[in-house]
């Protein structure tokens, strides 16, 4: 490229062509001053602040716009520019309304603080507010457009980076403002409330609704948002102890950018609960039996206040005599998928070295784990570095069962970028989504005839029509494959016909799809459509071939993204908190790997797996199981048959749990160790592209709490582990020593990769000697016997996420502006279904299946098809979990967790 | 009288015509206003799904222009010319007797959706001003006691026949 050589202040620089004055200022350290420039955004000059003149010239000119020119002699600071810029605040000032002096920016806000550099008190113009009406009816944003200065930064953030659309400019001149569609409020548009708009916005026209805190928070630390696997990092503000404000941070190359989603941004309200557990507590007769402690006398059996050392007594000398008396099979670990690399790496730990048993899982079972592994066990590992930023490098993207708008929102964001940039997006849902309206072919599959979509037969089809149409990478099949030949011949024999039948798709539809995806690379993102269907092992099998045959699996722009639910479901297992592997994904079927570690750590490692989440409550049930430790899960909440789930954890002997809320796992606890939230510990996440994040603590636990590794640490001690973790970086060095994938855990910069197969973030190329096999072409079994569809249960429910409230809903739960004042999770119902049912919005309704019912609102939505019927997860205490059957996922005989048949009956009518 | 409900039928075939244009929002917009005499605001949804655009994108074009109006306006749309040439010429005047003949303010329309009335900076008309158009007609040389006639002529104070 060409390049260009010119001095700004005197100063030499050569840059490229195209360059703009303002970033050619930057690399010199050149302070100039903006208001409407991000480096995020695209420039549009709309402020004038950043004026510079060339001295050669006389020209005047907007630097962020203006690209560099030879022989350009630019001064950024003369008198003559001072007073331009000087002229420009006053105007803005004059227009300000005087509400200025108490407005929640603050110090922060651009134009008081450019105001006061350049010296302006009184502007000496006439004073003409532009007074619009304050608009606060949502519980996020506060817009008070009469200190917009029409920088243009909320609307281009809007539609550049989240690409939502909500607001653009409306009117124009004096009046002009940025306005949603019929200049409603927010809360009446399709905003999602991220936020990003709000933590651009120079001025105080848009700021957080937060009715307990306003003013600047005194401080401001990094963090990694906790709510998703997408690990957004955070800049949490805070004030005497409490964080009062959330936005993205402004390090470089973060995953989120400016970016965060409604969770991220308003959330964290939890952290402030009433209902945290600030100090260990023991069940009155637990203390009793144990003899250790003299309780207060209490009636009740309820739960007594303890110190640290008698509640980690208790519960190594329960845990310990029951594995004596029963064997290391009656006791069980349950780690979680939000707590940090470390903790998880110190609690399997605890499990296999001091209780011998490989009874160790996290939650992330409940996120699909089972269906994930397949793709680890397939393509060892080679999957797991995915970098987001791919997406937007694509030549085709390959959406399958996924809603990441109310998942993990800004994956969405990422894919919407890639629509925006031309790169075809291919779709395949039963359920119209954010996506499907960007998608340049949605590959409806409600109409199929079949309980679930019929992801098998879809993928496998579209796989025969490319290899019909010689759409596959013969070299790459070479060179890294095997068993292709039996794979091919698989796909001649499917009939085109009958793939169109069982999936609902035209034949013609199918073909047009086939000649987008034709000679490219894909990218597939995969989530939980398929992670928790029944038919999601085959499933994946058949995305796996699809991958391979197109060449997709270890370039830069293609791959399998897999939508990882929760902010360390991939650190949890990575660092062996799951029944099958140690740390690293090690297989324990795999002798050598079982002896490595035998000798690292110095004991005795059963080959055979352990239990699983689900396998703890059927071992339980039947009373083999006795003992269980569970840290940071709920699984009252978020597993499905709550009832069956509490019954079976009752029947145990003793059961600890540490958690920071008191959810309602803590209410059956024997023994409860408050523990910290991210923002209140140190430690690391693994996200969904294999990015670890290390941080450290923002605030400090509430009351007596800890951070969960310590209090690890002092049960790993108590029971006689000879190291004695006494900081963070003990496990660290042990993580890094141990688990090879980790070696660059928080070595050089707090942002690390995993590293596969000699692999890291940045080679662009596979460089792997692996090689995959495809696998034969199989077809989704038919119907699961429990789950026929009969005159009785007509409506097929699909399970899913709003992006308001997550997970089990347990902390969400605990966040008071976390609803839009308007929505409770109704169930969406199609308007024709709701016609012939004489159901109308907002009527109550009980929809039951086989296994249980719940009562919620109803909201009519275009959305669903008839027979349709979606059910928002996580409202309620996560009511929805009584509808689904608790069975193993990804066995065969299992129906899934994502959709199940139900009925719907009116129980009452809005007006009544 | 209300401004009916829209010929759903005749915007959808107004968004076929344009949607595979290449800069269709404009050409769509002004065939809209033109059909129905507005933008109708429930139209903004179908045409910025047909453009792959934002809806509040096609809104804010429409608020940009003078020449579209999200608000129906009478049948007879009157815009005397406010510009330098015919203010020299007192349009002032000739303003103020329209508002107090219809009973309109700037930009009202007559509760029969008859009359609206605006005005505009400039007609570029100067060399017969005072100027005024009457939708696609041009009035000069206009006098304030020419006000009542030409407003008689558009039927002023006579039933819709
Ligand atoms: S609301 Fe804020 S970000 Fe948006 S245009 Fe106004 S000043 Fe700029
Ligand atoms: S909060 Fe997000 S979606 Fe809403 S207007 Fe701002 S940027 Fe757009
Ligand atoms: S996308 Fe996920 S990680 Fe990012 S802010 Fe939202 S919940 Fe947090
Ligand atoms: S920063 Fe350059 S015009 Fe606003
Ligand atoms: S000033 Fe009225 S027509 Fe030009």
């Amino acid at each position: 490229m060409e390049s260009i050589t010119l001095s700004i202040d005197g100063k030499n620089i050569t840059c490229s062509a195209g360059t703009s004055i303002l970033n050619a200022a930057q690399e010199l350290e050149i302070k100039i001053p903006t208001l409407c420039h991000h480096p995020d955004l695209k420039p549009v000059g709309a402020c004038r602040l950043c004026l510079v003149e060339d001295e050669e010239t006389g020209r005047i000119m907007a630097s962020c716009v203006t690209p560099v020119a030879p022989k350009m002699s630019i001064l950024t600071d003369t008198d003559r520019i001072k007073t331009h810029r000087r002229n420009i605040i006053r105007l803005m000032m004059a227009e300000h309304p005087e509400s200025c002096v108490v407005c929640s920016k603050g110090n922060r806000c651009r134009l008081r603080q450019f105001a006061a550099q350049l010296g302006i008190g009184e502007t000496n113009l006439y004073p003409m507010p532009n007074y619009k009406t304050l608009e606060q009816a949502n519980p996020f944003i506060i817009r008070d457009l009469s200190k917009c200065i029409l920088c243009g930064k909320c609307i281009r953030a809007d539609h550049e980076l989240v690409v939502v659309g909500a607001i653009d400019y409306n009117l124009r001149g004096f009046k002009s403002r940025p306005t949603t569609v019929h200049d409603r409020g927010l809360e009446q548009s399709n905003c999602t409330f991220c936020g990003t708009c709000l933590s651009m916005c120079p001025t105080g026209a848009l700021s957080q609704n937060n009715k307990s805190y306003i003013s600047t928070p005194a401080l401001e630390a990094l963090s990694v948002c906790g709510f998703c696997g997408v690990g957004c990092n955070l800049a949490m503000g805070y004030t005497a102890n409490r964080i009062v404000e959330v936005n993205p941070s402004n390090q470089q190359d973060t995953v989120n950018g400016a970016t965060l989603c409604v969770r991220g941004h308003f959330a964290h309200d939890f952290l402030n609960s009433g209902e945290r557990l600030t100090q260990p507590l023991i069940r009155q007769d637990t203390a009793d039996a144990n003899n250790k402690i003299v309780p207060a006398l209490d009636a009740n059996n309820t739960m007594v206040p303890a110190s640290w050392d008698e509640a980690i007594e208790v519960v190594a000398d329960r845990l310990l005599k029951i594995k004596s008396e029963n064997g290391p099979q009656s006791v069980a670990f349950l780690g979680s998928s939000k707590c940090t690399n470390e903790e998880n790496y110190l609690f399997q730990k605890i499990a296999r070295v001091l209780f011998n048993t490989n009874n160790v899982d996290n939650g992330g079972y409940v996120s699909g784990r089972p269906v994930m592994n397949l793709l680890d066990k397939r393509t060892d590992g080679l999957w797991r570095l995915s970098p987001l930023a791919w997406l937007e490098k694509a030549e085709a993207v390959f959406v399958l069962g996924a809603d990441p708008g109310h998942s993990t929102p800004v994956v969405s964001y990422y894919l919407k970028r890639a629509c925006k940039k031309g790169i075809p997006l291919v779709v395949a849902d039963s359920r119209r989504t954010d996506l499907t309206d960007f998608s340049s072919a949605w590959l409806d599959l409600s109409t199929g005839n079949d309980l679930e979509p019929d992801y098998v037969a879809l993928i496998n089809g579209l796989a025969a029509l490319l290899h019909e149409k010689k759409g596959h990478d013969d070299a790459y099949i070479k060179q890294f494959t095997e068993g292709f030949e039996q794979y091919s011949s698989g796909l001649a024999s499917l009939k085109l016909k009958q793939v169109s039948r069982v999936t609902g798709i035209d034949a013609n539809d199918l073909n047009a799809t086939a000649e987008l995806l034709q000679g490219k690379k894909i990218a597939f993102v995969i989530g939980s459509g398929i992670l928790l269907q029944s038919c999601g092992m085959q499933a994946m099998e058949a995305v796996i071939n699809l991958a391979l045959m197109t060449g997709s699996l270890g370039f830069e722009g293609a791959g399998i993204h897999v939508l990882a639910k929760d902010n360390n479901q991939m650190g949890a297992q990575d660092m062996g908190a799951v029944p099958d592997a140690l740390p690293g994904w090690q297989l324990l079927s795999n002798d050598s790997n079982r002896r490595r570690w035998e000798q690292l750590w110095q004991t005795e490692i059963s080959a055979a797996n352990g239990l699983n989440m689900v396998g703890m409550i059927e071992e339980a049930e039947k009373g083999n199981l006795k003992g269980l430790y569970i840290m940071g899960e709920n699984p009252l909440c978020s597993l499905p048959q709550p009832d069956r789930v509490k019954k079976a954890l009752q029947k145990l002997d003793f059961i600890v749990v540490q958690d920071i809320l008191n959810t309602a796992t803590v209410q059956i606890a024997d023994v409860v160790l408050p523990g910290a939230a991210f923002a209140e510990k140190g430690g690391s996440f693994t996200n969904m592209e294999g990015r670890i994040q290390s941080f450290g603590p923002v605030v400090t636990p509430p009351g007596d709490a800890r951070p969960d590794w310590e209090i690890l640490g002092l049960l790993a001690s108590k029971l006689g582990d000879a190291k004695h973790y006494v900081s963070l970086g003990h496990v660290r060095d042990e993580i890094r020593r141990l688990v090879p994938m980790y070696e660059d855990l928080d070595r050089h910069t707090h942002t690390a990769w995993i590293t596969v197969d000699g692999r890291r973030e940045g080679d662009k190329a596979v460089k792997t000697k692996t090689i995959i096999s495809f696998s034969p072409v199989v077809s989704c079994k038919g119907e699961i016997k429990d789950e026929l569809s009969d005159k009785d249960y007509a409506f097929t429910a699909i399970f899913g996420f709003v992006r308001y409230h997550f997970g089990g809903g347990t902390r969400t739960g605990y966040s008071n502006r976390k609803l839009k004042p308007d929505f409770k999770g109704e169930i969406e119902l199609s308007p024709q279904d709701g016609k012939k049912l004489n159901i109308n919005d907002q009527d109550t309704v009980k929809v039951s299946s086989r296994h249980g019912e719940i009562k919620r609102q109803i909201r009519l939505s275009r959305r669903l098809s008839p027979g349709q019927m979606f059910i928002p997860l996580a409202f309620n205490d996560n009511d929805a979990m009584n509808l689904i059957a608790m069975t193993q996922l990804g066995e065969p005989d299992s129906p899934g967790w994502k959709t199940c048949r139900v009925k719907v009956e009116k129980i009452e009518h809005q007006d009544t | 009288m209300e401004p009916k409900e829209i010929d759903w039928n005749e915007l959808t075939a107004v968004i076929a015509k344009h949607e595979k244009e290449k800069w269709a929002l404009i050409p769509l917009l002004q065939e809209v206003q033109e059909t129905f005499g507005y933008v109708p605001p429930e139209s903004i949804e179908p045409i910025a799904q047909a453009l792959k655009m934002f809806p509040s994108q096609v809104q804010g074009v429409i608020t940009f222009y003078a020449g579209f109006s999200l608000k129906p306006k009478g049948k007879y749309v009157l815009r005397v010319c406010r510009g330098t040439a015919c203010h020299v010429k007192g349009s002032r005047n000739i303003l103020r007797l329209m508002q107090n003949e219809l009973g309109l303010e700037k930009g009202e329309t007559s509760a029969d959706y008859k009359f609206t009335l605006e005005t505009v900076a400039c007609l570029g008309a100067c060399f017969v001003a005072p100027a005024m158009m009457v939708n696609r007609t041009y009035f000069g040389k206009l006098a304030p006691s020419k006000v009542s006639s030409l407003l008689a002529q558009y039927g002023k104070d006579k039933e819709e026949e």
